[in-house]
């Protein structure tokens, strides 16, 4: 199903990498309207549980109903488990509920999180529900543009630092092309210490040589 | 359900107790004449300019007055700064109706809320309960709304969309005039602004609307919902396009004046008052007299 | 052609002091073709309420007699007249009801206050939005004439007299320029001491 009239859509660049004992999500911050952009600075990281993120691309309506969802089944099912959940559970959630629903929706969704089984993870589900592990994945109107940096410059088991100017900079880079992309860049980084949030205000973005 | 016995009972004849839309007349409409349904009748919108900032101590709302069936001005004074709870207040722009009947539900489920948990609501509550029904509806009730209020964690501004995605913003904007008012909060909006600076410059911001957005138009209504509880709502805070004054002030010429006795009359007939009968003649429902 | 103009029509109301005036034309038509010139379009839901329906004549016959039904429950329930606020209400909530099947109406509610004579009035689209005026409220397929005329004609304030006057020639100069209302008209007026109904001389072409 598409965008519907007048319907809110997070065009988008999202991305997610794994790196050595976690991982790294990071988002632009538009939200537009066809060509008004109706939040500047949106949230496009929303956390699933303590140390379970998702990054939202699509309908706005959609994601932010899914990732209630998703966010309210792990809550409940961490309880029945006695621990917290793994990250693949929550993708697996975040799948099924856009498979089911498929005609009714326009989300594309990548998660990332830390579980103390399996380490950083990355997983993206299609608008289909196709649901698949990756190394990294970029989503959103603004990914086409920076396939061919990211494969270039991604690095498999790259440290903390490394991985977060991968974010920041393939994103920047987005944003300068894509013209439903751009705001400020927010970044989660998620590995055994915890939680962090990272803020690169829009005219701090490390875009050009 | 609706009609699923043969014999009504008379609360199934009222359908008094049946929650949700009714759908009776949908089969009935769509297989009306085609060319009486080529222009199907447009509900009533509001064209609308709503904004919302926070200040220091709380959040202002703004709305303008006007509403519009098709290019017409279908009310001049409308009220768009609807009650949710008496910290709680939202600005509705879209499908008349809609926004009035969104709001109307949902301050009644905050109402029963607080009535059973004895605390008073929270502005996030109210959000997701807006963002639940809307996406339900997925965008056919046509509400755009900006919520805002204080509660216990502090003063919170938010935007719903009519498809149920919900933004939290300092400062908000919606309806046609959004444009318009977003352009002088994005000049004007300072962080912990006085609650003087905070209503001047929603003020701003509505009569922009109200002056370059066709949708928009007539009077500022503003409310102000302040941390320490207090709520001022100022209807018709600024009235500028405001025509009773030119009305008793214009001499009218003599053509405007109806004299008495200037219509014919082919018959009166006067039905007098009864007092002491209030409410106790039941009309004979079959009377299709003339 | 809106399904809304199908059979033609128009309804206005107006305020005055401690009274209020309800009217419409008589016309019913299919489209171009009149069929009869006795049909009233405002009804008396008691004896100081009265509510104005245009729109598509089958629905203005069903929602009359829905509301006559709720009404008459309601006094039995209540032994009390309803309220005006309370009757454009509960209209309100019967045509929201429909939201996404709708009654092709748009009605307009007369009424005085039994408190203190007060005047009050209200409109409302299809879907029951309402409209709460301090002057005057029309509907029709010659609303945009009789918003006209009624801008013009209007006065605060007047007496039961000059209301009639006033509503009356602005309802029959409007239906004039209006192929599918007019062919007679009736004026209700609505004071403390009684309702006088009137039927008015119109042109018949």
């Amino acid at each position: 199903m598409g965008l519907k009239p007048g319907e809110v859509a997070t065009g988008t660049t999202i991305m997610a990498v794994e790196f050595d004992g976690g991982v790294v999500l990071g988002a632009d911050s538009r939200t537009s309207t066809g060509t008004y952009v109706a939040n500047r600075v949106s949230d496009k990281l929303t956390a699933l549980h303590h140390h379970i993120y998702c990054c939202r691309s699509g309908s706005a309506a959609d994601t932010q109903a899914l990732a209630d969802y998703v966010r309210y089944f792990l809550a409940s099912h961490a309880i029945d488990l006695g621990r917290t959940p793994a990250v693949y559970t929550a993708a697996k959630l975040m799948s099924t509920l856009i498979y089911r629903n498929k005609d009714n929706l326009l989300a594309g969704v990548i998660i990332g999180g830390w579980d103390p089984k399996d380490g950083g993870q990355v997983y993206t589900v299609t608008l289909g529900g196709t649901l698949q592990r990756q190394k990294f994945s970029i989503g959103g109107s603004g990914s086409t543009y920076i396939y061919g940096h990211v494969d270039e410059a991604f690095k498999e088991n790259m440290t903390r630092e490394e991985c977060q100017n991968f974010v920041k900079k393939a994103i920047s880079h987005a944003m300068a092309r894509d013209g439903s992309s751009g705001g400020v860049i927010r970044m989660v980084t998620i590995d055994k210490t915890g939680v962090s949030r990272e803020f690169i205000p829009g005219d701090k973005l490390p875009y050009g040589p | 359900m609706h009609g699923e016995s043969g014999k009504q009972s008379l609360r199934g004849a009222l359908k008094e107790d049946v929650p949700g839309f009714n759908f009776d007349n949908y089969a009935r409409n769509a297989s009306l004449p085609t060319e009486t349904t080529m222009h199907l009748p447009s509900a009533m919108k509001t064209g609308t300019t709503i904004a919302g900032v926070t200040f220091k101590d709380g959040v202002v709302l703004g709305a303008d007055t006007r509403a519009t069936g098709g290019t017409e001005v279908a009310d001049k004074n409308c009220e768009k700064i609807h009650y949710l709870a008496p910290n709680i207040y939202c600005c509705g722009a879209g499908t008349a109706a809609d926004t009035e009947k969104t709001t109307e539900i949902i301050s009644s489920q905050l109402d029963l809320l607080r009535l059973s948990t004895g605390s008073p609501s929270r502005v996030v509550t109210a959000c997701t309960m807006l963002k639940r029904m809307l996406f339900r509806y997925q965008g056919h009730v046509s509400a755009a709304l900006v919520l805002g209020g204080v509660d216990s964690s502090g003063a919170h501004l938010y935007q719903i969309y009519p498809h149920g995605s919900t933004d939290k913003n300092p400062y908000v904007t919606m309806g046609s005039g959004s444009l318009a008012a977003m352009s002088v909060f994005e000049t004007g909006f300072k962080e912990d602004m006085t609650e003087a600076e905070a209503i001047e410059l929603v003020k701003e911001a509505i009569l922009a609307g109200i002056y370059n957005d066709l949708g928009s138009g007539s009077n500022v209504d503003l409310t102000i919902i302040r941390k320490n509880g207090e709520v001022t709502v100022l209807r018709g805070y600024l009235t500028p396009n405001d025509v009773e004054p030119l009305r008793t002030s214009y001499k009218r010429p003599a053509a405007l004046s109806v004299p008495a006795g200037a219509t014919a009359v082919l018959s009166t007939h006067m039905d007098p008052a009864r007092p002491g009968l209030e409410g106790l003649v039941i009309e004979d429902a079959t009377a299709m007299t003339f | 052609m809106s399904i809304l103009e199908y059979n033609g029509g128009a309804v206005v109301a107006m305020v005055g002091k401690n009274c209020v005036a309800i009217a419409s034309d008589l016309r019913y038509g299919v489209q171009a073709q009149t069929v009869a010139c006795n049909f009233p379009k405002v009804h008396k839901m008691s004896d100081r309420l009265f509510v104005g329906l245009s729109g598509l004549a089958t629905d203005i016959q069903t929602l009359e007699q829905l509301l006559r039904f709720r009404l008459n429950l309601y006094k039995l329930r209540e032994e009390r007249d309803i309220k005006p606020e309370t009757f454009s209400a509960l209209l309100s909530h019967i045509l929201y009801e429909k939201r996404f099947g709708p009654y092709f109406v748009e009605p307009l509610v007369a009424g005085l206050r039994a408190e203190d004579n007060t005047p009050f009035i209200s409109g409302m689209d299809l879907i029951g939005a309402p409209v709460f005026a301090k002057d005057f409220v029309v509907a029709g397929t010659c609303a945009a004439n009789l918003y006209g005329l009624c801008e013009s004609f209007f006065k605060p304030d007047l007496e039961p007299e000059q209301l009639f006057e006033v509503l009356s020639q602005s309802l029959l100069a409007s239906v004039d320029r209006d192929a599918l209302s007019g062919w007679g008209a009736v004026v209700h007026v609505i004071t403390p001491d009684g309702v006088t109904s009137r039927t008015l001389k119109a042109r018949q072409d």
